[in-house]
């Protein structure tokens, strides 16, 4: 079972509705937990209470500039698109956070500005809690990752245009 | 080493990140707050204290090169530093419980909480947060809290415990300019809560694991000898010490 056939499983179970799949091969042992309403306390990496998620793809906010992000949109038109943005990495393996405290407002949204200096994310990595600065300017046209999930080094997290 | 004390705010972290932002704060500035309104600890969860009783207090610290890859050392400066201050203090059988709390005996005393201000891959400032229990003696709802007043009986003085808390936070950092920091992961491992003695662990899927701290990683992951002398690393949230 290749990442790819995994990614769709999860696809698949998160839509199904059900909050919980267990799956044993040869190889390969998966459980898939859902954060569905009830189980959501029992979600593995989320230790704080359950706050409304946001969803993993970013909604198309659709202002005139940025065409690529229309669901409509070919993969390979985006990705032509993505090549004149600039993609922000984790410079730590953590767990990410898109908002400083779970009642408060995310830092950043697609379509916000962004400045050099600005906190973009807070990445939790063995208690210690880490603000992203940005080091770029720009206007932020993805979020790649969802919020309280763990991150690696190097994993694009953002995606900004700096026109 | 400028100090600003506050009758109350909200978290003398979040006050210090303000004071960040206004471009006002240089190095080792500290914030002491009486009343701490909205403490936390971590992501989404509290620190309460009873009013003008405990220490509650922030530092910033300027970084002028320290890599990410070096961040778990400040988990280890921090309660060190903690742990000799106290150690003068006469507090019992002071212990770090992985990552940084501070522990007399089983009881916790003492909480940090380190944010770390990140640009590319060098922390640029960290804000040491740090809530000692003092002379409040009534805990609620939280069994394994103790204080320094329960501990030695006897009422002491906030602004003399902040003196010394400082001293050997501002000595150890300077130690570590000056010698590297060797010697503080050595000190870090040795007095590690349940280091090498049998203890039982819940890993992230609520298993109960047995095994033994042995120390910790560069990365400041746990390593645990689990049966058949095997050594495995955890991360902070993939294993919870039972005790």
């Amino acid at each position: 079972m290749d990442i790819k056939e995994i990614q769709s499983l999860i696809k698949f179970v998160a839509k199904s509705g059900a909050s919980e799949v267990k799956l044993e091969t040869d190889d390969i042992k998966i459980t898939i937990r859902t954060g569905a309403v009830g189980s959501g306390s029992d979600t593995t990496y989320v230790q704080q209470i359950p706050v409304p998620q946001t969803p993993l793809a970013p909604i198309p906010q659709a202002p005139a500039e940025t065409p690529a992000l229309s669901p409509e949109a070919s993969t390979k038109e985006s990705q032509e698109d993505d090549a004149k943005y600039i993609t922000i990495k984790s410079p730590i393996i953590g767990t990410f956070y898109r908002k400083p405290s779970p009642d408060k407002p995310a830092f950043v949204e697609v379509g916000s500005s962004i400045s050099k200096g600005d906190v973009l994310c807070v990445i939790e990595a063995m208690k210690l809690f880490n603000d992203i600065e940005s080091e770029v300017s720009g206007k932020i046209v993805k979020v790649l990752v969802e919020d309280s999930s763990p991150v690696e080094f190097d994993q694009p997290l953002f995606l900004v245009d700096p026109s | 080493m400028p100090i600003i004390k506050l009758d109350a705010t909200d978290s003398t972290n979040a006050y210090l990140k303000r004071l960040i932002a206004s471009n006002v704060s240089q190095d080792f500035t500290v914030v002491v707050a009486r009343n701490q309104l909205k403490g936390r600890g971590q992501m989404g969860t509290h620190w309460i204290s009873e009013e003008g009783k405990n220490l509650t207090f922030s530092v910033l610290k300027k970084n002028k090169d320290l890599s990410t890859d070096d961040s778990f050392l400040l988990n280890i400066i921090v309660s060190l530093a903690i742990v000799d201050s106290l150690k003068g203090f006469q507090v019992p059988d002071l212990k770090i419980k992985w990552p940084n709390d501070i522990l007399s005996g089983t009881s916790k005393i003492c909480g940090i909480l380190i944010e770390n201000i990140i640009s590319g891959n060098k922390i640029k400032a960290s804000i040491i947060g740090i809530g000692l229990n003092t002379n409040q003696t009534i805990f609620h709802n939280v069994p394994k809290a103790s204080s320094l007043k329960l501990l030695l009986g006897k009422t002491l003085d906030l602004d003399e415990l902040l003196k010394e808390l400082l001293n050997s936070l501002e000595s150890i950092f300077q130690d570590v300019q000056k010698k590297g920091s060797e010697e503080l992961w050595e000190a870090y491992g040795e007095i590690l809560f349940r280091k090498d003695k049998p203890s039982t662990f819940q890993d992230s899927n609520k298993k109960k694991i047995m095994g033994f701290i042995r120390g910790v990683s560069a990365e400041g992951k746990l390593i645990i000898e689990l049966e058949d002398n095997v050594k495995k690393e955890f991360g902070f949230k993939e294993v919870t010490l039972l005790y």
